[in-house]
């Protein structure tokens, strides 16, 4: 017998329904259905699966990996096999306690306390950045001001040298491009390694584990030389992880996921900033005289903007979430930019509030549990440094051009933002 | 009663150093620099308020409070 599943109203396989933005009026209806929407079975992307759109059902799963898993089987939709779930497991693809094991190796750099000391070295990036657009007075938002800030942060922290900056930013921008619906050449940088077994099935991975390995080897010949140099790549070189180093491949792909999540995320949250600087005006004046609001300001240019738009996770046990039964081995969607916009937990979820309320808190950094985003504090300084300056300069845009927006169902990230000053 | 005090613990096998609880109340918890480990290093008591919101943010779920509370 079958039973009647209601079925999600836009392709969330299809990149292009995230074209233009969140399908916001998509997840309305998904939210305001009972129980778990289903997405049928689809060739290239594998089994059909549910998707989960309200913010309490989003929480329950984010804090249950020994039911909702992110090591059996991939965190993303389409499916992969068993060699290239291995070949490209990062910690984001693990359950505690191994998760817990690797990211205690680099969460020391990244607590609240931490990461106020990198605070002057990201107001100086932020600063070259901003007069880098007021001289041209304008530009890409994007290349000039969203791009390079994180992308700075995140290699000052792994130790990449400036020089390789707009290197990693180019790879960075590929593993993207591997969450779109376009066929990618699997020659590209030299790549010798079949591309279901890369990340994003991305032959940008293969160059940046490549690039791992040039700098590991490095930093190896300089902790030998006895001038080991204090940053992660370093760390995790030395770390052992129940009595063993990590092995090329798990240092690779840690260094991947890092320089990925670092820099994709927080991008895309500062490259819709300037969309809400320029729409939402009013909100951010509030903050001129009231900088105890950027803290705020902060978390809701996060929300709204939902830089992830969904991490999935795979049921290992038989279950029943929102009234829906699930059996083991069904593929759960996390959709961070629907819970977001919760009507049931957000008042007025589509306006855009300078002042809103900590608690309930966002699940754009995740519904907590042990996936909760390594990089929220990192993220949150970064973000409130770079309004504060925008406040400080009083920055205003004569016009903002249509945002481009990545193709991708994965990150809500945007290509390119023409702004004049 | 929300402004009664409570008792809070860390499992610090589930603890996955997030820094979370830190961040809401420095001076109840504090992350060990080496291990990663948040421990205790008041009394432990908060106002039950601030507990569950430590409690709720904790992302390793390693938090929790311990009824009824001592006096």
């Amino acid at each position: 017998m079958t039973v009647a599943r209601s079925l999600a109203p836009i392709d969330l396989n299809d990149a292009k329904s995230f074209g233009s933005g969140i399908p916001h009026e998509a997840f309305a209806t998904m939210r305001a259905t009972p129980g778990l929407t289903w997405t049928p079975d689809a060739a290239e992307h594998g089994k059909g699966f549910w998707s989960v759109t309200r913010q309490t059902d989003l929480v329950t799963v984010s804090r249950d990996p020994e039911t909702y898993s992110s090591a059996v089987g991939h965190i993303q939709i389409y499916d992969i096999d068993e060699d290239a779930l291995d070949a490209r497991a990062s910690m984001i693809d693990m359950d505690p306690p191994m998760h817990t094991r690797l990211r205690r190796l680099v969460s020391s750099a990244f607590t609240p306390r931490h990461v106020q000391a990198y605070r002057t070295s990201i107001r100086a990036r932020v600063d070259a950045a901003l007069d880098a657009l007021q001289t041209a007075r304008g530009g890409d938002w994007v290349s000039t001001v969203a791009a390079p800030i994180p992308i700075g942060v995140i290699c000052d922290l792994m130790g990449v040298p400036e020089a390789d900056h707009r290197y990693l930013i180019e790879l960075s921008d590929h593993l993207v491009a591997g969450t779109g619906n376009e066929p990618l050449d699997p020659d590209a940088y030299g790549n010798t390694v079949d591309l279901r077994l890369l990340p994003f099935n991305s032959p940008a991975a293969f160059a940046m584990s490549a690039y791992a390995d040039q700098l590991a080897e490095r930093r190896r010949a300089e902790i030998v030389a006895g001038h080991a140099t204090d940053d992660l790549v370093t760390k995790l070189l030395e770390a052992e992880v129940e009595g063993e180093r990590l092995s090329p491949e798990e240092f690779a792909n840690f260094f991947r996921l890092m320089i990925f999540a670092g820099n994709e995320t927080t991008r895309s949250a500062m490259a819709h900033l300037a969309l809400h600087w320029h729409h939402f005006a009013d909100q951010f004046a509030r903050a001129r005289h009231d900088r105890t609001l950027v803290a705020s300001l902060t978390d809701e240019v996060i929300r709204y903007s939902s830089p992830i738009l969904y991490f999935r996770r795979t049921v290992t046990k038989p279950t029943e979430l929102s009234g829906t039964p699930l059996a083991a081995g069904d593929k759960v969607v996390m959709w961070y930019a629907s819970a977001d916009f919760d009507e049931t937990i957000w008042e007025s979820p589509l306006e855009f509030l300078a002042a809103r309320p900590s608690v309930p808190p966002h699940v754009a950094f995740g519904g907590g549990g042990a996936h909760f985003c390594l990089g929220a504090s990192l993220a949150r300084l970064e973000i409130s440094e770079l309004i504060d300056e925008m406040l400080d300069r009083d920055l205003r845009f004569a016009s903002v051009g249509e945002p481009v927006f990545v193709e991708s169902n994965f990150v809500n990230g945007i290509e390119h933002l023409g702004v004049r000053l | 009663m929300s402004d009664d005090v409570v008792l809070v613990v860390v499992d610090t096998d589930a603890c996955i150093g997030g820094g979370q609880c830190e961040m809401l109340e420095d001076a109840t918890f504090v992350l060990d620099e080496d291990t990663m480990v948040s421990s205790i290093t008041s009394d432990g008591t908060l106002p039950r308020a601030r507990a569950e919101l430590v409690v709720d943010r904790c992302p390793g779920r390693a938090i929790s409070i311990v009824e009824p509370s001592p006096a």
